[in-house]
Parts: C-alpha cells; structure tokens; sequence
C-alpha cells in the first residue's frame, strides 16, 4: 500500500511538472515531419537525428534568448495525405514558431501549402520539388533543387570527367526526373550524347534487363539517379555484369548505407551533393563527428541536411531575440539569412527562398565518401527565382 | 544476343515469383484464402539468412536455420490467424491477412531498424558463363532452384502417400476426411511447404541486392496475386508458367516500353490481356 500510494504519488508529481513545461512560455517550438515509417523511414531517421543534434547544439549554447527550443516531431510517412493534417495539428495545437520538413518531395508540397496559408515559416531540408518554394513567400529550402544539382552533374561528367557518350538511368519519380531534366537541359553545352535513357521505379531492386541493355550500350559514363536503396543494388548489378564506366549519382546515394550494400562495386562512383566529409570547416567536421557520436553511424547528406535547416531557423529567432510572437518577422528575418555557416555549406537565399551554395561532388575511395571537386559555378548553378 | 540476354534475365526474375508464388497458390488451393503476408515470410527468410550469416559466417547454417523456422512460422499463422477466421467469409480472412502483412512489415523495421541489413562480406561472388551469357552465380542458383524445388514438390505430390493425401484434400476435404486423412495435418504441411519455398526466395533476393529491408515483400505481396490468378488459382504448373511469362514480360517491357509505363504496370497490363482471352487463367479450368 504504501509503495503504492508512494508510486501514485510520484506519478502526479511527474504530471504536474509536465504540465508545467507545456504550459510554460520558456520554449520555443520547432515543428519537425519527416518519414518515420514506411519506405522512406531510413531517411526520416537520419534527417531527425540531424535535427535533434541541432537543437541540442543550440540549446547547450543557451537557447535562442535564454529560451529552450523544443522539437515536435511528427510522421508523415513520406504521404502526401498525411503530411496535410500534422502540418495542420504542428500549427493549430502545438503552435509552432516554425517548421522543418524532413521528408520527401510529395509530402514536403503538401505541407508547404499548409504553412504558407496559415503564414507561419516551412523550411524544406533536403525535398527537391521545384514548386515546394513556389507555395509563397514563407517557404524556404535549404537544398538544391532537382534540375540545379542535374545541371552540375552535367559539368561534372562532360567538362570535368570528360565523357561524352553517357547512358541515363533515371527514377521515375520527382527526384530522379527533375535531375534527369537538369542533366539534359546542360548536356549539350558539355557535348555529351546521350544514347539511350532507362526509367525504373522506386520499388525496383533488381536490374537485370537494364543491366544487360547498358552492357551492350557501352557508354563512357552512367548518370544514374536514385537512393541509396536503389543505387547501391544497382551499381552492384552493374560491377558484376562487367560494366566498369564511372556511375555518376547524386546526393540520394549520399550515405554509409550506399557504401556496406555495394561493397567493392561502390569504388569509384561520383556523386553531386551537399554533404564534404573531407572538409576543413570545423562546422562541417564538428558536425560529422558529432553526428556519428550521437547516432553510432556515419553522416550522411539527409542528415546534414536537417541540421542545417534547424540552424537556419533557429539563427533566424535569435536574430528577433527570440520574440517569435509575429510569424511575418520571423519569416523576413529568415530570408535575410546571409552566408550562415552550416554543415552543408554557407546559406544565403534567392528571392524566392532557394538556397545558393555550392555542389560538392564526392568520390568513394577505399570504401569511403571522399572529396573529388567544388562546383561553384554561380550562373550553372542559379536556383529558380520565381 | 541481347534479346537472349533479355529473356535469361526475364527467367531468372520468373524464378524468383515462382518460388513465392507457389505458396501463395497452395493455400488458395486448399483454403480459398488469399494469403497476403506471405509476402511478410518471405522478407523474414531473409532476415534470418542476414542475420544469422553475419553473426555465424555461414550462409549454410543461415539457409539450415531460416527455412525450417520461416516454414514453422507460416504454420503458427495458419493456426493463430486463419484457424479461428476460417468459417467468415473469405475477404476476412484477407483484410486479416494484409493487416499482418503490414504488422510484420513495422515490425522488421522495429527489430532491425529501418535502414536495412546487408551481408558483411558477400558470402556468393562471381558469376557462371554459358556461352556467350553470362550470369552471376546467384541468379543461376535462382532458376536452378525454382526449378529443382518445384520439380521436387512435383514429385512428392505425385508420388508419395502424403502427397496423395494433399491433393486429395485439395480436391476434396469432405471426401479426404472419410477416407481418414487428417485434413489439419494437411494444412499444416501445405503452409510449411510453401512459406519455406518464401524464404529460399527471400534468401536468394537478399544474395542479389545485398540488401534486406522491412519493405522488400511490398512488391511481391500484391504481384503474387496477378501471378496466381495468371496461373489459374490454386494451379502450381501454372504458376511456375505465369511466373516465367511475366518475367519475360517485364523484363522487355522495362527495356522497350519503360519509359510509357513501369515494371508492375507493364505486369498488370499483360494480366488483363490474358484475363480478357482466357478468364480462368492460363491453366485454370474454365
């Protein structure tokens, strides 16, 4: 009787002190959907555990303005339809400052539409959709749209790698196809022909009838869009079948996971992305190391990515001294983010809210990502303004 | 030679649904009941063979170890979800069905996490020349188990006292029973056979990609259905038929037709041509 009433006791206390944290004015919400179920969940991980380190850093290093900043963290299973109400439930009841998508292309549109309508900030981490941003004014990205990084994996193989005949295999979905079309709007300018392109869906893990097909296409180079999911299966198809020209990727096949599936085949691929593992900012290495601490696997480009983002908001609310009380200023202070040092690079926006910086091309090397390039070019690289 | 090249690939894809669709269509065959998380043991065969390689670094054991429990784990569904369902309509048996086909899905992603699991040292490398094609060894062992293990499910229905009783019970469970054949006993082995059959097929994909995730049966788990249907329901020789055909299919679709339409696209589509010609199925009887 006594442990229990000591134990009913306890628990009161526990609800009591809870409901005081909720109720207390002395935190700062950050609304946080990412994929946390489902096909997607992989990413969704790693963008949250980005995201939390971020809050973390900030919060050790006193909060915006003394106030403590609190993740709300919701699943949206990379859907579309469930995206639409924890955007809604982020705004209406957790009335939160601002929001951070960790997710998809699909269900980031969907969100993002929530957002702007209620005027409250939507920062996009790492979703490539070109209309996310064009929502309206209060939606910012702090990636590379599709057709940008598409754009720099032309330089990078026709001008760079200096291969010309090149097979595409392309993901029929938002992210392959707006690479896709950024690779062949630039191709020409780089006098690279492209023989044949190849669609495969996101389920698809086995290539065989593309594999056999590119073997007998002989291209000097591979520009194949996907996941790590996708990609790593696929290279490994490749490698066994005796095709040996370059892969050329992007940031989805950015992580750990890409190089343990591959294995020996993940040599010598090149991917466009945002992430440098080689870099000698001590944002970027103090993230890295930080990351691999906290979650017990390497970085990754989503994982930056949401940390990034996270940074971004929060350097805007300490820009308003954390009165986040007007959604507008927190918004215009946003966009006057201005050469933010982030993990992924230095942050500034266009007018329409799409970040310019630089794409870092990445080269798997002894079984590890490795720098192989910058690609700065501010004109190839120009994100949509409207 | 790419269009030879094309329809070995299109085989060995034909392999890999034969060896999950034939579970499938034995449990409709005798039960009536679309099995939907079959799909879920399959994804389990490959789990275990992941996991237990990894840890005992041998994918011998692995296959020893994963088979017989994938087997003994379609039999616990059989008498945990479709014994007590069994007198409702069939669609509860489905809608249960594909609610633990999704159960199982979140819980690999529980167990294992979400990202995947793969070999830590690819336990099968190299590849087998036949002529001028070439395969990797994995894909050759694909179709050569499709076709022994089925050919060995051929002959023990045919020719052995068990089989007999199976196929009785198939075509009649009212009828097998009077004769004293225990028809539960029958249930048990048909889902033994055929989610072990699931888990050599989730063993090979799993040697193919080096890649296990929680999702890797969401594919199968609803084109086994066109397959079965394909094959005629409950038809095993039509299954292994429907099986090639579609892989076939899918694998020139993907190559001259992919960027209309894909991959299951391409398989739906050559169903319902089938369908419209042949209702029953390519072996069913009308």
């Amino acid at each position: 009787m006594r442990f229990g009433g000591l134990l009913l006791g306890s628990l009161v206390a526990a609800a009591t002190t809870l409901a005081g944290t909720a109720q207390a004015a002395d935190t700062i919400k950050i609304g946080f959907n990412a994929p946390l179920t489902g096909f997607a969940a992989a990413d969704g991980k790693s963008a949250l555990t980005g995201a939390e380190l971020a809050v973390e850093q900030a919060n050790a290093d006193g909060g915006v303005n003394g106030k403590q900043i609190e993740l709300v963290v919701y699943d949206d299973g990379a859907k579309p339809d469930q995206a639409v109400p924890v955007a809604k439930k982020m705004i209406g009841q957790d009335k939160v400052a601002v929001g951070v998508s960790g997710s998809y292309s699909g269900s980031t549109r969907a969100a993002a539409q929530v957002f702007q309508d209620s005027g409250v900030p939507y920062i996009s981490a790492y979703a490539v959709h070109p209309d996310i941003t064009r929502a309206g004014p209060f939606v910012f990205r702090t990636s590379f749209v599709g057709e940008v990084q598409g754009r720099a994996g032309a330089k990078l193989v026709g001008d760079m790698l200096g291969k010309k005949r090149v097979v595409l295999i392309t993901l029929q979905n938002d992210f392959g196809k707006s690479l896709a079309a950024g690779f062949k709007e630039k191709a020409g300018d780089y006098g690279i022909e492209i023989v044949n392109e190849y669609q495969y869906s996101i389920k698809d893990r086995q290539f065989g009838p593309i594999v056999s097909k590119v073997a007998a296409d002989k291209p000097e180079a591979i520009y194949a869009t996907g996941y790590f999911f996708t990609a790593a299966p696929l290279v490994k198809q490749l490698r066994a079948k005796g095709v040996d020209a370059p892969v050329i990727g992007q940031e989805g096949y950015d992580s750990d996971k890409f190089l343990e599936i591959a294995g020996k085949a993940a040599e010598g691929v090149i991917i466009t992305t945002s992430l440098d593992r080689d870099s000698d900012q001590p944002e970027t290495k103090q993230f890295i190391s930080a990351f691999e601490k906290k979650a017990g696997f390497g970085a990754d480009m989503v994982a930056a990515s949401g940390h990034t983002a996270i940074k971004v908001a929060v350097a805007a609310m300490r820009k308003l001294n954390g009165d986040v009380s007007d959604p507008a200023k927190l918004r215009d202070a946003i966009a006057a983010t201005e050469n933010l040092t982030a993990s992924t690079g230095s942050i500034s926006f266009n007018p329409l809210g799409e970040v310019m910086k630089a794409v870092q091309v990445q080269v798997v090397r002894d079984g590890a990502w490795h720098r192989h390039s910058v690609i700065d070019d501010t004109a190839l690289l120009a994100p949509p303004s409207q | 030679m790419l269009y030879l090249d094309l329809t070995l690939q299109g085989l060995i894809q034909g392999s890999m649904y034969a060896l999950i669709a034939v579970g499938l269509t034995l449990v409709y065959g005798l039960l009536r009941i679309l099995h939907v998380a079959h799909a879920g043991l399959f994804t389990l065969g490959a789990y275990i063979a992941v996991t237990v390689t990894n840890a005992a670094g041998s994918l011998l054991l692995a296959a020893l170890v994963a088979v017989p429990l994938v087997g003994l784990a379609g039999m616990a569904i059989y008498r945990l979800l479709y014994e007590p369902i069994m007198h409702r309509p069939p669609f509860v048996a489905l809608i249960a069905s594909i609610g633990l086909f999704i159960c199982m899905e979140e819980g690999f992603r529980l167990v294992f996490g979400p990202y995947g699991n793969s070999f830590g040292l690819s336990p099968v490398e190299g590849s087998v020349q036949l002529g001028a094609l070439s395969m990797q060894t994995v894909e050759a062992a694909t179709i050569v188990a499709a076709f022994g293990l089925l050919g060995a499910l051929a002959v023990f229905a045919g020719r052995t006292r068990i089989g007999v009783a199976w196929r009785a019970t198939v075509t009649d469970p009212e009828m097998a029973r009077s004769f004293g054949i225990d028809t539960v006993k029958v249930r048990y082995l048909n889902f033994f056979i055929g989610s072990a059959l699931a888990a050599v097929a989730g063993i090979l994909v799993a040697l193919l990609n080096n890649f296990v995730e929680p999702t890797m049966g969401s594919v199968p788990s609803y084109k086994m259905l066109a397959i079965i249907v394909l094959g005629g329901l409950g038809n095993v020789k039509g299954t292994l038929v429907a099986s090639l055909a579609l892989g076939v299919m899918e694998s020139f679709g993907t190559i001259y037709a992919g960027h209309i339409m894909d991959r299951d696209a391409i398989a739906f589509l050559f169903l319902v041509a089938v369908l419209m010609v042949r209702p029953q199925g390519l072996f069913g009887k009308a």
